[in-house]
């Protein structure tokens, strides 16, 4: 594993996040990099998801709209991006692979308006067809 | 028979992709206005679709990745937002169109305004999304979309000069008193409607609520290899029809009824009945179609979970989008406007953005890193590569032809 | 810092001439030790070149064989690109990275292989 190489925007930015039930997550909209007070050399210290990160990523019209989006879901003035820590990832490779679940994550820190207020209220959400 | 049930997924798909209300009154039309001149572009659409259908169900059964993640994984995340702009927006006017058709279908059967069958349709079709299983929704309309061969029974028992029609077939000519243009601009709306790529975001999508792995690849070549050709069929057939009865008649198409009429001709009373059956079901697979790829492109640009094999509560944003859909869709066509023409613009327009779905299938169908030793091999590869010019040529010239033609009126 | 501060970047070298744009961040897995991750990655350099599809496509991985006419095409408009490590880079500003070495002393990227290698 040590010594391992790999392009980050090949083979990390854009995938499919998949929690430990292998539940979707997300994607993988962007990497946030810390510095290591020894080296000095940056490292990968979490991944970032949600419209937040993306809206930066975009950039213009569309990336502000959807940053304002993230900002109206929380209660808090700025937020910040919902990140992932990287400790957290327990394989990369078609998918990223997570340990943990995804309600203990922070993109699920807003209340899911989609399943609260429409889609749980309709007869039938609670049962999976087969 | 096992195994014969196992292929409705190719049957739906592709029936919904080639003879939906569109194309329907499409392929009538191109054979009553330029009889058997424009087959080829339908064989050379099944080539294409066959081609990557196949490498998106297989890089779903191997990879487990569907065709919209593909899309943002290997163009990033602009221009895949253009990509699924576009493509959202097609699939719409799609959705829309054929919900309409449905109410037409149900319109020559009952005699009862398409209006008024149209928010009936729409809960009917939300509903079998919500609440009907993914496997029995394919067998239900998957097989009597089949219905539709009654085209071919009618072609046959009408008896044709079969060597007539295939010299015309092989050797196309225009028509004197239609242009050129207006010629190419059929030959891209047939050839779009056979690749219209919400067919391989249905197809890809569909392989993973199915669980298909590595182990399935015999079953997702039959689904190809006899699903695709079949709705080519189905196509051919109705434009042999039209070409041997409308043709010589004079008669144009441009509306369902009118499309329906030489196999009424032919087969009498019976024959409409089972034709309505098939148009009812190949209509509102195609609105199943389109209204699971409206919720299948947005997921998986953004990652959220999808899919009928969770409970809906778990994929409460993809249920979102599609009940959203059908809602808008079901609006706009009961502002009257023509469906027919509607389904005739999506067409052409999705023939504009075939390249920026397609490029990035042909890509991780090579790449070793998803694939393993599933990638393509060298055959796929040439073909695929000629198609890929095929499609940015088409792309290229669609726009300006239909200014040219004013949409091949 | 975020990836996509430094993706699409354009890189200059010590006399101010235009290397070319970011396109893509090589890892490499021996940075601080993270939760149950272990090594995390640090960044080994940049990839960089001058004319670009927006987003890599994986035709520069040494496995991936075909289709030729693609991998021939793309093979071409990669000739240009060079490598920068990570050590090269004096300052990251907005949107513009400063090395401290002259474009001549840059070498072409390895492909990597399947098991995150480099090619010799």
């Amino acid at each position: 594993m040590a010594g391992q190489k790999m392009d980050a925007g090949l083979d990390i930015l854009d995938v499919q996040i998949v929690d430990k039930d292998g539940r979707m997550s997300g994607v993988v909209d962007d990497l946030d990099f810390s510095w290591d007070e020894e080296t000095g050399a940056p490292y990968v210290s979490s991944i970032l998801s949600g419209p937040e990160a993306l809206g930066t990523r975009l950039g213009g019209r569309i990336g502000l709209w959807m940053a304002s989006v993230h900002a109206r879901l929380h209660d808090r003035e700025d937020p910040g991006p919902a990140k992932i820590s990287i400790g957290v990832v327990k394989k990369i490779s078609n998918h990223v692979e997570i340990t943990v679940s995804r309600e203990d994550l922070d993109i699920s820190r807003s209340p899911d308006w989609a399943r609260d207020t429409i889609i749980s209220k309709i007869p039938g959400a609670d049962r999976a067809v087969e | 028979m096992k195994k014969l049930i196992e292929i409705t997924l190719g049957i739906l798909t592709a029936i919904g992709g080639f003879v939906d209300i569109g194309d329907l009154v499409a392929n009538a039309e191109s054979g009553a206005r330029f009889k058997m001149a424009l087959a080829w572009v339908v064989v050379v659409g099944v080539i294409g679709i066959c081609l990557f259908a196949e490498m998106a169900g297989r890089v779903a059964a191997v990879s487990q990745r569907p065709v919209f993640s593909l899309v943002r994984e290997r163009l990033g995340a602009k221009v895949a937002l253009a990509n699924l702009g576009a493509s959202f927006f097609i699939n719409f006017l799609t959705l829309a169109a054929e919900i309409a058709g449905v109410a037409l279908a149900l319109e020559l059967a009952s005699s009862v305004n398409y209006l008024l069958w149209i928010p009936l349709v729409a809960f009917a079709v939300w509903l079998v999304i919500w609440r009907v299983r993914f496997s029995t929704m394919e067998k239900v309309f998957g097989l009597l979309g089949l219905c539709l061969l009654v085209f071919a029974v009618a072609l046959w028992r009408f008896g044709p000069d079969w060597g007539a029609l295939l010299s015309n077939a092989a050797h196309p000519t225009v028509p004197s008193g239609e242009g050129h243009p207006t010629y190419f601009y059929f030959a891209i709306a047939l050839f779009g409607a056979a690749m219209t790529p919400y067919e391989v975001f249905f197809f890809s999508s569909g392989a993973i609520e199915e669980k298909w792995t590595k182990k399935d690849l015999v079953v997702e070549r039959m689904n190809v290899y006899i699903g695709f050709p079949l709705g080519g069929l189905l196509s051919l057939a109705l434009m042999a029809l039209c070409s041997v009865i409308l043709a010589p008649r004079g008669i144009t198409v441009s509306t369902l009824s009118q499309a329906t009429l030489p196999t009424v001709v032919v087969m009498g009373k019976l024959g409409l009945a089972v034709l309505l059956v098939g148009i009812f079901a190949a209509t509102f697979g195609a609105a199943l179609e389109t209204g699971f790829s409206a919720g299948y492109t947005v997921a998986q640009y953004l990652g959220w979970q999808w899919g009928k094999f969770v409970r809906p509560k778990e994929a409460p944003r993809f249920h979102l989008v599609v009940l959203v859909s059908i809602i808008m869709g079901a609006f706009l066509v009961l502002t009257t406007i023509d469906p027919i023409k509607v389904t005739e613009y999506s067409i052409v327009l999705a023939a504009a953005a075939l390249p920026l779905t397609y490029f990035p299938i042909l890509v991780v169908a090579n790449d070793p890193s998803y694939m393993g030793e599933h990638v393509n091999g060298r055959v796929t590869n040439a073909l695929a590569s000629i198609y890929l010019g095929i499609l940015l040529i088409v792309s290229v010239a669609t726009i300006p032809l239909m200014i040219l033609t004013k949409a091949g009126s | 810092m975020r990836l996509s501060d430094l993706l699409h970047s354009e890189v200059y070298d010590q006399d101010g001439v235009s290397v070319g744009h970011v396109h893509d961040v090589r890892l490499v897995r021996d940075g601080p030790v993270i939760g149950s991750f272990g090594a995390t990655f640090s960044i080994d350099g940049l990839i960089v070149g001058k004319g670009s599809f927006g987003s890599r496509l994986g035709f520069d991985r040494a496995a991936m064989k075909g289709p030729w006419v693609l991998k021939a095409l793309f093979n071409r408009l990669h000739a240009s690109s060079r490598f920068v490590p990570w050590d090269f880079v004096a300052a990251v500003e907005e949107r513009k990275i400063l090395i401290s070495r002259a474009a001549k002393e840059l070498h072409e990227p390895k492909a990597l292989d399947l098991n995150g290698r480099e090619e010799a």
